[in-house]
């Protein structure tokens, strides 16, 4: 009999899998998971849902139009104009306007900002700069530069973000973000009605949840994705779009170029790879990934303990703290370096980035985003805190400026890695953004409509 | 005497023929060249030793004429090749990022190492498509596309392209415009002018359109979710200026029923009501086929010698069905279908196929013929790889040919003809 069954059961099982692929299917709530808080930037999954920039990057990295249909460039580069998407409106049905984008950068951007000065022209926005910004265009299709509403019709302060994008912000409770699809989005109506996405979920909850059907879209960090697929779970992962880097402070204790030069020589990539992230991460001691820049290879990424004691030298510098925020890996990964730092004499203490905020060492990740290696250095080091544009496609001009960079030893490049997420049966057609997090605006569901 | 004539003739041929292969310029003489230059700028006239190492996907047996290569352009600098005992070294590696190939040049002397590079990249080679005995032998042909060309351009839409008329009327339909194309000689199709659709609703995310020309090619309609748009001939006494100024547009809200079958004139045979915001017909359609039909993306008309054909439908559940004679059947084979599919009257085989685009596992899709002969879908040709996802496919006007929308990996479109050869 249950032989019977169970030969039925399959038969009925090859009968649904055997129509063909349809187009998508419009209806439905996805439920999304994740570990940290999924409104803050950069790691933010639901800001990107909400809203959008003047540009954007695709899939392979190139710089496309969004809130902008096209740009220019002229003083070699000091000056930039983008001109806006005609029609376009804020959730809230408020128009988009030039006046309303400068506003929003001037909000989002108060220091430090790759421009000096920007105002609305007509239906343009036109940045301005004392140094040239050839990689203006990428830096906007950053998460820092999305364009929200400051201000509504009536002169308030809009209680939740309004944006342009696919979905808009409809409630936060008990953790739980919801996002309803934006019937009239400018990139089209989007395939599910809504998002509900849980945030400060454990990786564990998350794939339990996966497997029972309570969530269809599950964080996996790269240090489990063996595991995920040892579990047979439907995983999609990145190629490198984060560099886990330590930066060294250049003030106080180690203001001394070279007791810099001796923490970089002192730490162990091999063992953070292996032991910490399973191998999922590649080794680098260079900024931009191999498969970006083509010359990788040349900075040199083995431990040398002999010379950065010989670096050293007689000099004991006083105790270092060396912060690291994130999940568990991340606190095991600054545990590890600590080790290793001590062992090539200095005296390290790790602390959670929350409770140390000038630290002298940092373990960070910072964004390797797009495919053109100029503007992603550029956001790398701006995501690093520093302000530095970065010219040109020539390689030898590339390779110069990381050159001088790294040289300073203020950022120890250790690892390249990817993002991954384990996807539900029933979610369809889930790619993954050029930072590695996954396009919802084009996902659907089966089953609905 | 002849014999020795012969053999001497061969080697004086041989000769010539490798005179000529060396004469050519190879793909890695202008990057070993800049290479070379870059070096020589570094290390001055003296001896170094050379080493290479290839980290990139260049075959292993193309070192040694890339080695030569740096060598003579190397030694024309006045840098003679020693042993590694020199104190100069010349580290090369043959490197590759997503961008292209990149050849480094470590030049060491004594312990200052530095750096030079360069780029180089070649043309990757084309592969000639298979050729395989089934009745008929799919080709494209790109019809719209890089070859074609807007404003002195090449031709790339970040926008949808929904559907085009071709031969006879080179329009376009977008979303939000129809694009008017004019032939240059030489240049191909030119894009030239456009008239604007104004949309008083938002479209559905991956939205479709219809583009049918009259028989008399003076006129023609297009549907769009929710908006139906008619075009005549505008009258005209002098010649317009633009493509588009010879017609007049007028484009309004409608739920109206889209033609999804025309006759040999152009006149709809068949009418479909369409859901617009979810993208589907509703399966309603008119004149009533004598059945219910389900929900479905595409349609197709199927001549039969007697009556007015049978109508194949792609359901929106994935399911393939034929509505004939008062009945929908299910039609088996179809598991490899995508949502769309268009019929070929290619007079091969049985005379008619239906195109299907494959059901969008791969990266790109691939169109293939089948045949239909009761209710299974036999395949009639091999696959025809795609560039990229087919968003749209219909019968061209003349109907010996299909038109497919292609977005390609970085979302540009492009319109490919899709004709089939007997074999």
């Amino acid at each position: 009999m249950l032989r019977r069954f169970a030969i039925s059961f399959l038969l009925v099982s090859l009968c649904i899998c055997a129509w063909a692929r349809t187009r998508p299917h419009y209806g439905g709530s996805l439920h999304v998971e994740v570990a940290g808080d999924p409104w803050a930037g950069p790691e933010g999954l639901a800001r990107r849902l909400v809203l959008d920039g003047l540009t954007a990057l695709d899939a392979n990295g190139i710089v496309s139009s969004a809130l902008a249909v096209d740009w220019q460039s002229d003083s070699n580069d000091h000056r930039w104009q983008f001109r806006l998407r005609q029609g376009v409106h804020f959730h809230d049905g408020s128009p988009l306007n030039a006046a309303a984008v400068v506003m929003a950068l001037n909000v989002v951007c108060t220091a430090n900002c790759p421009w000096t000065a920007v105002r609305a022209a007509g239906s343009a926005v036109i940045f301005t700069s004392d140094s040239p910004m050839p990689n203006l265009p990428a830096l906007l299709a950053g998460d820092a530069y999305l364009i929200a509403l400051t201000r509504t019709a009536d002169g308030q302060t809009p209680a939740n973000p309004i944006g342009t994008g696919p979905f808009q912000f409809t409630s936060s409770n008990n953790g739980r973000l919801t996002l309803t699809a934006n019937e009239s989005c400018w990139q089209g109506r989007p395939f599910v009605d809504e998002i509900l996405i849980t945030g400060n979920r454990s990786i564990r909850d998350q794939w339990l949840d996966l497997s029972v059907g309570r969530a269809d879209i599950a964080e996996v960090p790269p240090q489990e994705l063996r595991q995920a697929q040892q579990q047979h779970l439907s995983v999609v992962v990145s190629p490198p779009v984060e560099l886990l880097a330590l930066e060294v402070s250049d003030t106080g204790a180690l203001s001394n170029a070279v007791l810099r030069a001796a923490i970089a020589l002192a730490v162990d990539r091999g063992a953070l790879s292996n032991v910490i992230f399973q191998k999922q991460g590649e080794i680098t001691a260079s900024l931009l990934p191999q498969a970006l820049a083509g010359y990788a290879f040349l900075f040199p990424a083995d431990r040398d303990l002999n010379k950065a004691n010989e670096l050293r030298g007689g000099l004991t510098p006083p105790p270092l703290t060396l912060a690291a925020d994130g999940d568990g890996a991340m606190q095991l990964a600054a545990q590890r370096i600590a080790l290793n730092l001590r062992e090539a004499g200095f005296n390290v203490q790790v602390a959670n980035a929350h409770n140390a905020p000038h630290p002298g060492l940092a373990l960070r990740k910072l964004p390797l985003e797009g495919a053109d290696p100029a503007a992603a250095l550029e956001t790398l080091l701006r995501g690093a805190g520093e302000n530095v544009p970065v010219a040109g496609r020539n390689p030898n001009a590339l390779f110069r400026a990381e050159h001088d960079v790294l040289d300073l030893h203020t950022i120890v490049p250790l690892l390249d890695l990817p993002r991954a997420w384990a996807i539900g049966s029933r979610v369809r057609d889930v790619r993954l953004r050029a930072d590695g997090t996954p396009d919802l605006a084009g996902a659907s569901l089966e089953g609905t409509q | 005497m002849k014999v020795m004539r012969l053999i001497w003739l061969v080697a004086v041929m041989m000769g010539l023929a490798g005179a000529a292969a060396h004469a050519a310029p190879g793909p890695w003489e202008q990057p070993a060249s800049e290479l070379a230059d870059q070096i020589a700028a570094i290390l001055g006239p003296g001896q170094a030793h050379l080493t290479i190492r290839n980290l990139s996907s260049i075959s292993s047996d193309e070192i040694p004429a890339i080695r030569r290569l740096l060598t003579q352009d190397l030694k024309a600098h006045g840098v003679a090749m020693a042993s590694a005992e020199s104190a100069n070294t010349i580290r090369v590696t043959l490197s590759e990022s997503n961008i292209g190939k990149l050849w480094v040049a470590e030049i060491g002397e004594g312990n200052v190492t530095q750096v030079a590079m360069v780029q180089a990249d070649i043309a990757s080679l084309s592969h000639p498509g298979q050729i395989e005995q089934d009745p008929i032998l799919l080709r494209k042909v790109a019809y719209l596309s890089h070859f074609s060309f807007s404003r002195g351009l090449p031709f790339v839409s970040d926008d949808p392209v929904l559907a085009t008329i071709d031969p006879f009327l080179p329009i376009a339909l977008y979303p939000d415009k129809l694009e008017f194309f004019v032939f240059s000689e030489g240049l191909g199709l030119q894009e030239d002018s456009s008239i604007a659709i104004r949309q008083d609703r938002s479209l559905p995310r991956d939205p479709r359109g219809l583009l049918i020309l009259s028989a008399d090619k003076n006129s023609f309609s297009a549907f769009l979710p929710g908006t139906a748009c008619a075009g005549s001939r505008a009258d005209q006494s002098a010649p317009a200026k633009h493509a588009a100024d010879a017609w007049k547009c007028d484009c309004h809200a409608s739920d109206d029923p889209w033609p999804i079958a025309v006759d040999a004139s152009g006149l709809p045979q068949l009418k479909a009501f369409y859901n617009s915001a979810r993208d589907y017909f509703t399966g309603v359609v008119s004149p009533s086929v004598g059945v219910d039909l389900p929900p479905f993306y595409a349609a197709a008309l199927l001549p039969r010698s007697a009556g007015n054909g049978a109508l194949l439908i792609g359901g929106i559940d994935g399911r393939v069905q034929l509505a004939e004679n008062g009945a929908a059947k299910i039609v088996t084979g179809t598991r490899d279908w995508g949502s769309d599919f268009a019929v070929l009257h290619s007079g091969c085989g049985a005379g008619v196929q239906v195109i299907a685009s494959s059901s969008g596992e791969a990266a790109n899709d691939s169109l293939r013929a089948y045949e239909l002969p009761a209710l299974e879908a036999v395949p009639a040709s091999a696959p025809l790889a795609m560039d990229g996802t087919v968003t749209a496919l219909w019968t061209a006007p003349d109907g010996k040919s299909v038109l497919a929308v292609v977005r390609n990996a970085a979302n540009e479109y492009e319109v490919d003809r899709v004709t089939a050869l007997c074999n």
